[in-house]
């Protein structure tokens, strides 16, 4: 039985200041095994977010179905833990503070809090910088800390939503080099949430590659570079394969989606 | 750790400035105005521009300051004035606190109060000064009742814009975390509207010192406002300064305390 388990999945909005609904996506259907990490790409729009804030219990499902081992969800829960993309540090908090606030929501029994969270501190390396406050960190720094919040509560299963979409591109590649070195060590479940095609590739065991009107799957693609990675992965012949066929997949939905607009 | 971006430096750790040792420009030509202002105040009257008994003189004014902290029974009508300042104070944070929490987290609340706070807000509450005197006597009450209802207005109307524009993100991320309702609100609403309720803290501090000197100057037996009255009706000018001057310096003494722990709480939100 795989770890998570979506069938049927469909999500509706409210379309704002009228009673029509909108499907935001629509026949989502998708298993992902205990330690796998999976990346999730598509044009803006299609429904990403929306499909990870379902898995994490924050938006309520219209139709089908997520289990996760075995169990439907039912709102947030301790198993699951989520990345966001940005300006979810709490501003009154130094590092620590943010990094403990998990554990303070879950009351945490498993030994000291202090102790916890340096430990998950010094592991995505802000050891030096435990008393800052977040306005005095970079956005490189803040995403450390959004990553060492999360993975302080244990969770079964790590979800991010662009966690690196704010960053420069050089230090996205360093970011995402060090969320593998982490992942490595215990190898949680993952589902990863991107815009850039090197970093869906070079983070993933699974590509998910998601359409839009309404969002859904269009393909899930098996990544079959081996791990441990570097950066000398992404000038390999099967990388540029890889790379050449989402950059297909993602050209064909804009072209789609400049038809929509003529349509309009 | 290869990155950069590591080894930056906090702003705070910024050198201990020694500006004061090199006075700027500014503030030399800020000093001397002052003289020159005091020295033409002093020899105004003695040159027949302007009469003496309207306007003093700063020597008059600075022997009127000893004098009234010697023999004016300063202390007495100052704690006074204070008692009534800060029973009024007290109450009214007591009161405005829970009650901006209160309509800052229940929109139903919000939509039926909003609209008379705003109205009372605006409108001058010295305006009530006539009938608390009515209800409550000439004593100390009346004063206590216009400074309550000064500085409750300010600190409620802050206080629930504080907790009602808490970031959703904040909310959702807390959320996604397990937090129960109790938790977001002592974890996240309340740390998140401490600068607004401390903008709320200052603006009531303005509206409280102008109630007990109006409240005093109104009717009353003894306090600051008293003494400016008597003082007044003496066309005193010297002694009249002087306490303008302590009470202003207790207004802005009281605000520059307030917004100094304002701008610390501010800098954690600012980006
Ligand atoms: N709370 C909401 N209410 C109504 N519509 C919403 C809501 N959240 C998202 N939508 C709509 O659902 C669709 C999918 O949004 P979603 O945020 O999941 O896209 P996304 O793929 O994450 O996009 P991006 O890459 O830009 O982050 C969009 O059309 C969006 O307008
Ligand atoms: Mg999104």
């Amino acid at each position: 039985m795989a770890q998570i388990e979506i069938r049927d999945l469909g999500i509706d909005y409210r379309k704002p200041k009228s009673n029509e609904v909108f499907s935001a996506v629509d026949n989502v259907a998708l298993s992902v095994e205990k330690g796998e990490f999976v990346t999730i790409v598509g044009s803006s729009g299609c429904g990403k977010s929306t499909l990870l804030m379902a898995v994490a219990g924050l938006v309520s499902l219209t139709r089908g179905s997520i289990q996760i081992d075995g169990k439907q969800i039912n709102g947030p829960g301790p198993d699951r833990a989520v990345v966001f993309q940005e300006a979810s540090l709490l501003p009154w908090r130094s590092v620590r503070g943010n990094v403990k606030f998990g554990l303070e929501m879950q009351r945490w029994n498993g030994g000291d809090l202090n102790e916890r969270a340096m430990q998950m501190i010094r592991l995505v390396g802000l050891g030096r910088f435990s008393d800052y406050h977040p306005h005095q960190l970079s956005g490189g720094m803040r995403q450390r800390v959004n990553i060492a919040r999360a993975l302080a509560v244990d969770p079964q299963v790590l979800l991010m939503d662009e966690p690196f979409g704010a960053l420069d591109a050089q230090t996205r590649e360093i970011m995402g080099t060090e969320l593998l070195r982490i992942w490595e060590r215990d190898k949680k479940t993952a589902l990863f949430v991107t815009h850039d095609i090197d970093e869906a590739i070079f983070l993933a065991d699974k590509i998910v590659v998601m359409g839009r009107n309404p969002g859904h799957i269009k393909e899930v693609i098996k990544v079959n570079l081996p791990r441990p990675r570097n950066e000398a992965i992404l000038d390999s012949e099967d990388f540029h394969e890889l790379r050449k066929r989402l950059r297909a997949h993602l050209a064909e939905d804009m072209s789609s989606m400049q038809l929509v607009q003529e349509v309009a | 750790m290869r990155s950069a971006e590591m080894t930056a430096e906090p702003a705070e750790a910024r050198q201990l400035s020694l500006s004061f040792l090199h006075p700027s420009r500014s503030a030399v030509i800020g000093t001397l105005a002052v003289i020159a202002f005091l020295v033409l105040w002093q020899i105004a009257p003695a040159m027949g521009w302007v009469n003496g008994r309207f306007t003093s003189r700063p020597t008059e004014v600075f022997f009127a300051a000893i004098d009234v902290f010697k023999n004016d029974n300063f202390l007495f009508h100052a704690r006074i004035s204070l008692t009534e300042f800060f029973a009024g104070f007290i109450l009214a944070i007591v009161v405005s606190i829970p009650l901006g929490v209160l309509l800052g987290t229940s929109k139903i609340a919000r939509y039926l109060i909003d609209p008379p706070l705003m109205a009372l807000y605006i409108a001058p509450t010295l305006v009530l000064l006539p009938i608390m005197v009515i209800w409550l006597g000439i004593d100390m009450a009346p004063k206590i009742a216009v400074v309550f209802l000064g500085a409750v207005f300010p600190i409620v109307l802050n206080t629930m814009a504080g907790m009602s524009e808490a970031d959703p993100r904040f909310l959702r991320m807390a959320r996604s975390f397990g937090a129960s309702k109790f938790d977001i609100f002592t974890r996240v609403l309340v740390p998140g509207s401490l600068p607004a309720l401390l903008t709320g803290l200052r603006l009531a501090v303005g509206r409280a010192v102008l109630g007990v000197i109006v409240g005093e100057l109104f009717v009353s037996q003894a306090g600051i406002g008293y003494q400016l009255n008597l003082y007044g009706s003496a066309m005193r000018i010297d002694r009249l300064l002087v306490y303008a001057l302590i009470v202003s310096a207790f207004g802005y003494t009281l605000t520059v305390l307030v917004r100094s722990v304002e701008n610390k709480v501010r800098d954690w939100r600012s980006k």
